[in-house]
Protein backbone atom coordinates (compact mmCIF):
# COMPACT_ATOMS: atom_id res chain seq x y z
CA UNK A 1 0.00 0.00 0.00
CA UNK A 2 1.14 3.52 -1.17
CA UNK A 3 0.55 6.92 -0.77
CA UNK A 4 -2.07 8.77 1.71
CA UNK A 5 -3.54 5.31 2.16
CA UNK A 6 -0.69 4.27 4.17
CA UNK A 7 0.20 7.36 5.79
CA UNK A 8 -3.16 7.17 7.47
CA UNK A 9 -2.47 2.97 8.38
CA UNK A 10 0.80 4.47 9.75
CA UNK A 11 -1.06 7.09 11.90
CA UNK A 12 -3.66 4.56 13.32
CA UNK A 13 -0.61 2.35 14.09
CA UNK A 14 1.10 4.39 15.93
CA UNK A 15 -1.99 5.59 17.72
CA UNK A 16 -3.24 2.18 18.89
CA UNK A 17 0.60 1.85 19.98
CA UNK A 18 1.28 1.25 23.88
CA UNK A 19 1.13 4.69 25.56
CA UNK A 20 4.51 5.81 26.54
CA UNK A 21 6.01 7.52 29.13
CA UNK A 22 6.17 11.57 29.03
CA UNK A 23 9.02 13.75 29.99
CA UNK A 24 7.85 16.44 32.22
CA UNK A 25 9.22 18.56 30.27
CA UNK A 26 7.56 21.49 32.59
CA UNK A 27 9.88 20.85 35.09
CA UNK A 28 12.71 19.25 33.78
CA UNK A 29 14.44 22.41 32.81
CA UNK A 30 14.23 23.93 36.83
CA UNK A 31 15.65 20.11 37.60
CA UNK A 32 18.96 20.63 35.57
CA UNK A 33 19.49 24.45 36.65
CA UNK A 34 21.51 22.92 39.57
CA UNK A 35 24.93 21.71 39.60
CA UNK A 36 24.88 18.41 39.86
CA UNK A 37 21.58 16.42 41.16
CA UNK A 38 21.23 12.53 42.49
CA UNK A 39 19.51 10.43 44.90
CA UNK A 40 15.93 11.41 43.56
CA UNK A 41 13.32 10.39 45.69
CA UNK A 42 10.02 11.15 44.62
CA UNK A 43 5.95 11.57 46.73
CA UNK A 44 3.57 12.91 45.01
CA UNK A 45 3.90 16.52 45.57
CA UNK A 46 7.66 16.71 46.41
CA UNK A 47 10.97 15.79 45.06
CA UNK A 48 14.08 15.78 47.31
CA UNK A 49 17.10 14.93 46.02
CA UNK A 50 20.88 15.57 46.46
CA UNK A 51 22.12 18.65 44.86
CA UNK A 52 25.60 20.52 44.04
CA UNK A 53 25.21 24.29 44.63
CA UNK A 54 28.49 26.32 45.77
CA UNK A 55 30.85 23.31 45.36
CA UNK A 56 28.96 21.57 47.94
CA UNK A 57 25.83 18.93 47.94
CA UNK A 58 22.89 19.43 50.20
CA UNK A 59 19.58 17.71 50.78
CA UNK A 60 16.79 20.30 48.30
CA UNK A 61 13.33 19.44 48.38
CA UNK A 62 11.34 21.10 45.31
CA UNK A 63 7.17 21.68 46.02
CA UNK A 64 6.50 20.17 42.22
CA UNK A 65 3.04 21.88 42.58
CA UNK A 66 4.25 25.26 42.78
CA UNK A 67 7.98 24.71 41.25
CA UNK A 68 9.72 26.20 43.95
CA UNK A 69 12.86 24.72 46.12
CA UNK A 70 11.20 24.46 50.00
CA UNK A 71 13.67 25.50 52.77
CA UNK A 72 14.70 22.93 54.84
CA UNK A 73 15.92 24.87 58.12
CA UNK A 74 18.73 23.20 60.85
CA UNK A 75 19.33 20.07 58.13
CA UNK A 76 22.27 21.11 55.30
CA UNK A 77 25.03 21.88 57.91
CA UNK A 78 28.30 23.28 56.36
CA UNK A 79 30.54 20.13 57.31
CA UNK A 80 28.08 17.78 56.63
CA UNK A 81 28.02 15.25 53.51
CA UNK A 82 24.62 13.79 52.71
CA UNK A 83 24.64 10.54 50.88
CA UNK A 84 20.99 9.89 50.53
CA UNK A 85 17.54 10.66 51.44
CA UNK A 86 14.29 9.67 51.18
CA UNK A 87 10.63 10.98 52.42
CA UNK A 88 7.34 10.34 53.16
CA UNK A 89 4.48 10.65 51.30
CA UNK A 90 3.07 13.72 52.49
CA UNK A 91 6.31 15.16 52.43
CA UNK A 92 6.47 15.99 56.44
CA UNK A 93 9.80 13.59 57.24
CA UNK A 94 13.05 13.26 55.70
CA UNK A 95 15.38 10.56 56.53
CA UNK A 96 18.71 11.44 55.65
CA UNK A 97 22.54 9.36 55.49
CA UNK A 98 25.00 11.77 56.40
CA UNK A 99 28.34 11.91 56.92
CA UNK A 100 29.81 14.60 59.55
CA UNK A 101 33.33 14.73 61.15
CA UNK A 102 34.01 11.38 60.57
CA UNK A 103 30.90 9.57 61.28
CA UNK A 104 28.58 8.75 59.49
CA UNK A 105 24.69 8.71 60.71
CA UNK A 106 21.19 8.50 59.94
CA UNK A 107 19.07 11.26 61.13
CA UNK A 108 15.11 11.67 60.71
CA UNK A 109 14.27 15.96 60.11
CA UNK A 110 10.61 16.72 60.50
CA UNK A 111 9.54 19.82 58.66
CA UNK A 112 6.99 21.24 60.80
CA UNK A 113 9.54 21.30 63.80
CA UNK A 114 12.48 21.71 61.38
CA UNK A 115 14.19 19.39 64.04
CA UNK A 116 16.46 16.57 63.23
CA UNK A 117 16.93 13.62 64.87
CA UNK A 118 19.44 10.52 64.80
CA UNK A 119 18.00 7.48 64.71
CA UNK A 120 20.02 5.02 66.72
CA UNK A 121 20.95 1.55 64.61
CA UNK A 122 21.29 -1.31 67.03
CA UNK A 123 23.77 -3.50 66.39
CA UNK A 124 25.66 -0.71 65.55
CA UNK A 125 26.59 -0.47 61.86
CA UNK A 126 27.64 2.32 59.33
CA UNK A 127 24.16 3.22 57.03
CA UNK A 128 24.37 3.84 53.57
CA UNK A 129 20.93 3.71 51.87
CA UNK A 130 17.39 4.50 52.99
CA UNK A 131 14.29 4.07 52.32
CA UNK A 132 10.49 5.32 53.95
CA UNK A 133 6.94 4.36 53.96
CA UNK A 134 4.12 7.01 53.15
CA UNK A 135 3.51 7.40 56.75
CA UNK A 136 7.62 8.13 57.35
CA UNK A 137 7.17 6.04 60.35
CA UNK A 138 8.68 2.49 59.00
CA UNK A 139 12.11 3.27 57.46
CA UNK A 140 14.30 0.64 55.45
CA UNK A 141 18.09 1.24 55.94
CA UNK A 142 21.22 -0.16 54.32
CA UNK A 143 23.45 -1.05 56.95
CA UNK A 144 27.35 -1.96 56.61
CA UNK A 145 27.48 -4.62 59.37
CA UNK A 146 30.16 -7.34 59.96
CA UNK A 147 31.38 -7.09 56.56
CA UNK A 148 28.60 -7.04 54.65
CA UNK A 149 25.82 -4.93 53.72
CA UNK A 150 22.69 -5.74 55.65
CA UNK A 151 19.06 -4.04 55.84
CA UNK A 152 17.20 -2.96 58.96
CA UNK A 153 13.93 -2.52 59.61
CA UNK A 154 13.23 0.43 62.25
CA UNK A 155 9.76 1.25 63.34
CA UNK A 156 9.74 5.20 64.27
CA UNK A 157 7.95 7.03 66.54
CA UNK B 1 21.26 21.25 67.35
CA UNK B 2 20.55 16.88 67.54
CA UNK B 3 18.41 15.14 69.23
CA UNK B 4 18.38 11.03 69.55
CA UNK B 5 15.16 9.51 68.44
CA UNK B 6 14.36 6.01 69.80
CA UNK B 7 13.24 3.42 66.59
CA UNK B 8 12.52 0.55 67.21
CA UNK B 9 15.55 -1.91 64.97
CA UNK B 10 14.45 -5.65 63.70
CA UNK B 11 16.37 -7.34 61.08
CA UNK B 12 14.30 -7.59 57.94
CA UNK B 13 12.34 -10.65 58.40
CA UNK B 14 13.04 -13.72 56.04
CA UNK B 15 16.72 -12.79 55.43
CA UNK B 16 19.35 -14.32 55.03
CA UNK B 17 21.83 -13.59 57.49
CA UNK B 18 24.60 -14.55 55.48
CA UNK B 19 23.84 -13.03 52.12
CA UNK B 20 24.66 -9.70 51.15
CA UNK B 21 21.31 -7.15 51.27
CA UNK B 22 21.49 -3.46 49.31
CA UNK B 23 19.28 -0.95 48.19
CA UNK B 24 16.31 -1.38 50.59
CA UNK B 25 12.38 -0.06 49.00
CA UNK B 26 9.58 -0.22 50.83
CA UNK B 27 6.05 0.14 50.10
CA UNK B 28 3.98 3.03 50.59
CA UNK B 29 1.59 1.27 53.31
CA UNK B 30 5.24 -0.36 55.10
CA UNK B 31 4.08 -4.30 54.28
CA UNK B 32 6.68 -4.87 51.65
CA UNK B 33 10.61 -4.76 51.02
CA UNK B 34 12.35 -4.52 48.17
CA UNK B 35 16.07 -5.33 48.25
CA UNK B 36 18.72 -6.21 45.88
CA UNK B 37 20.95 -9.65 46.79
CA UNK B 38 22.79 -12.44 45.08
CA UNK B 39 21.01 -14.74 43.47
CA UNK B 40 23.38 -17.41 41.80
CA UNK B 41 26.14 -14.74 41.59
CA UNK B 42 23.89 -11.98 39.70
CA UNK B 43 22.61 -9.09 41.90
CA UNK B 44 18.57 -9.48 41.88
CA UNK B 45 15.13 -8.13 43.10
CA UNK B 46 14.04 -10.14 46.13
CA UNK B 47 10.38 -9.14 47.46
CA UNK B 48 9.08 -9.91 50.95
CA UNK B 49 6.07 -9.54 53.30
CA UNK B 50 7.67 -7.64 56.14
CA UNK B 51 4.83 -9.31 58.50
CA UNK B 52 5.68 -13.04 57.64
CA UNK B 53 9.01 -12.70 55.63
CA UNK B 54 7.35 -14.47 52.59
CA UNK B 55 9.50 -13.79 49.25
CA UNK B 56 6.82 -13.36 46.76
CA UNK B 57 7.24 -14.19 43.19
CA UNK B 58 8.59 -11.89 40.50
CA UNK B 59 8.29 -14.30 37.50
CA UNK B 60 8.67 -11.13 35.20
CA UNK B 61 12.27 -10.22 36.50
CA UNK B 62 13.44 -13.45 36.78
CA UNK B 63 16.30 -12.13 33.89
CA UNK B 64 18.07 -8.53 32.45
CA UNK B 65 20.53 -8.44 36.17
CA UNK B 66 22.04 -7.23 37.65
CA UNK B 67 18.92 -5.63 38.98
CA UNK B 68 19.23 -1.98 40.92
CA UNK B 69 17.40 0.57 42.60
CA UNK B 70 14.06 -0.93 42.97
CA UNK B 71 11.50 1.56 44.14
CA UNK B 72 7.63 0.38 44.82
CA UNK B 73 4.08 2.38 45.00
CA UNK B 74 1.88 2.40 47.54
CA UNK B 75 0.32 -0.85 47.93
CA UNK B 76 3.90 -2.60 46.12
CA UNK B 77 1.52 -3.36 42.83
CA UNK B 78 4.08 -1.54 40.85
CA UNK B 79 7.90 -2.06 41.33
CA UNK B 80 10.39 0.04 39.01
CA UNK B 81 14.33 -0.85 39.04
CA UNK B 82 17.00 -0.44 36.58
CA UNK B 83 17.50 -4.02 34.74
CA UNK B 84 20.39 -4.84 32.16
CA UNK B 85 20.05 -5.17 28.59
CA UNK B 86 22.91 -5.98 26.04
CA UNK B 87 25.08 -3.11 26.81
CA UNK B 88 22.46 -0.82 27.96
CA UNK B 89 20.52 0.16 31.71
CA UNK B 90 16.81 0.02 31.28
CA UNK B 91 14.18 1.29 33.84
CA UNK B 92 11.02 -1.01 33.83
CA UNK B 93 8.18 -1.01 35.48
CA UNK B 94 6.71 -4.65 37.00
CA UNK B 95 2.94 -4.44 37.46
CA UNK B 96 2.33 -7.39 39.76
CA UNK B 97 -1.57 -7.30 39.17
CA UNK B 98 -1.44 -7.78 35.65
CA UNK B 99 1.92 -9.66 35.25
CA UNK B 100 2.85 -7.30 32.80
CA UNK B 101 6.34 -5.27 32.35
CA UNK B 102 6.45 -1.83 31.11
CA UNK B 103 10.14 -0.67 29.84
CA UNK B 104 11.00 2.65 29.42
CA UNK B 105 13.22 3.47 27.32
CA UNK B 106 14.73 7.11 27.91
CA UNK B 107 14.78 9.76 25.13
CA UNK B 108 18.73 10.21 23.60
CA UNK B 109 19.77 6.70 24.10
CA UNK B 110 20.95 7.81 28.07
CA UNK B 111 21.43 5.38 30.70
CA UNK B 112 19.53 5.45 33.72
CA UNK B 113 22.01 5.10 37.04
CA UNK B 114 19.16 5.11 40.31
CA UNK B 115 15.32 5.89 39.98
CA UNK B 116 12.14 6.79 42.36
CA UNK B 117 8.49 5.63 42.01
CA UNK B 118 5.89 8.25 42.96
CA UNK B 119 3.68 6.38 45.64
CA UNK B 120 0.71 6.16 43.09
CA UNK B 121 2.92 5.18 40.23
CA UNK B 122 1.55 8.08 38.07
CA UNK B 123 5.57 9.50 38.10
CA UNK B 124 8.82 8.63 38.02
CA UNK B 125 12.22 10.13 38.93
CA UNK B 126 15.54 8.92 36.98
CA UNK B 127 18.78 9.91 37.74
CA UNK B 128 21.02 10.07 34.45
CA UNK B 129 24.57 11.14 33.54
CA UNK B 130 24.23 14.46 31.11
CA UNK B 131 27.24 16.31 29.88
CA UNK B 132 29.35 14.96 32.93
CA UNK B 133 27.06 15.74 36.09
CA UNK B 134 24.39 14.10 37.66
CA UNK B 135 20.65 15.09 36.45
CA UNK B 136 17.27 14.06 37.83
CA UNK B 137 14.40 13.58 35.29
CA UNK B 138 10.90 13.12 35.54
CA UNK B 139 8.90 10.98 33.07
CA UNK B 140 4.64 11.39 33.37
CA UNK B 141 3.30 7.84 33.58
CA UNK B 142 -0.44 8.61 33.71
CA UNK B 143 -1.16 7.62 30.52
CA UNK B 144 0.56 3.70 31.21
CA UNK B 145 -0.38 2.92 34.42
CA UNK B 146 -3.34 3.10 36.37
CA UNK B 147 -2.67 5.28 40.29
CA UNK B 148 -2.03 2.61 43.18
CA UNK B 149 -4.00 4.58 45.48
CA UNK B 150 -3.69 3.89 49.58
CA UNK B 151 -6.23 1.80 50.86
CA UNK B 152 -5.51 -1.15 48.13
CA UNK B 153 -7.92 -0.44 45.70
CA UNK B 154 -7.57 -1.90 42.34
CA UNK B 155 -9.37 -1.33 39.60
CA UNK B 156 -8.17 -3.54 37.05
CA UNK B 157 -9.68 -7.27 36.20
CA UNK B 158 -5.98 -9.13 36.36
CA UNK B 159 -7.44 -11.81 34.08
CA UNK B 160 -8.34 -9.54 30.91
CA UNK B 161 -5.11 -7.37 31.67
CA UNK B 162 -2.93 -9.95 31.83
CA UNK B 163 -3.38 -11.34 28.16
CA UNK B 164 -0.57 -10.46 26.06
Amino acid sequence: MKGPGSALLLVLLIGCSAPRPQPRTDLNGLLRQAGSRRDPALSQRWLVSLTERGGRERVELIDLRSRQPVPLPGLNRADGQPIDVAISADGERLAVVEQRQGRTDLLLYRRRQAAVQRVPIDPPGVPRAVSLDAEGKRLAVQVSRDGRWQVDLIRLP
Amino acid sequence: MISSCSGRNERSAGSLPNRSQEDPAISGDGRLLAVISERRGRPSVQLRDVRDGRILPLDQLNRHQPHSSPSLSWNGRYLALITQRGQRRLAVVADRLTGRLHPLPLPGGRDPVKLSLAPDGRQLALQVADQGQWRVELLDLSAMLEPDRPGGAQTTTPAAEARP
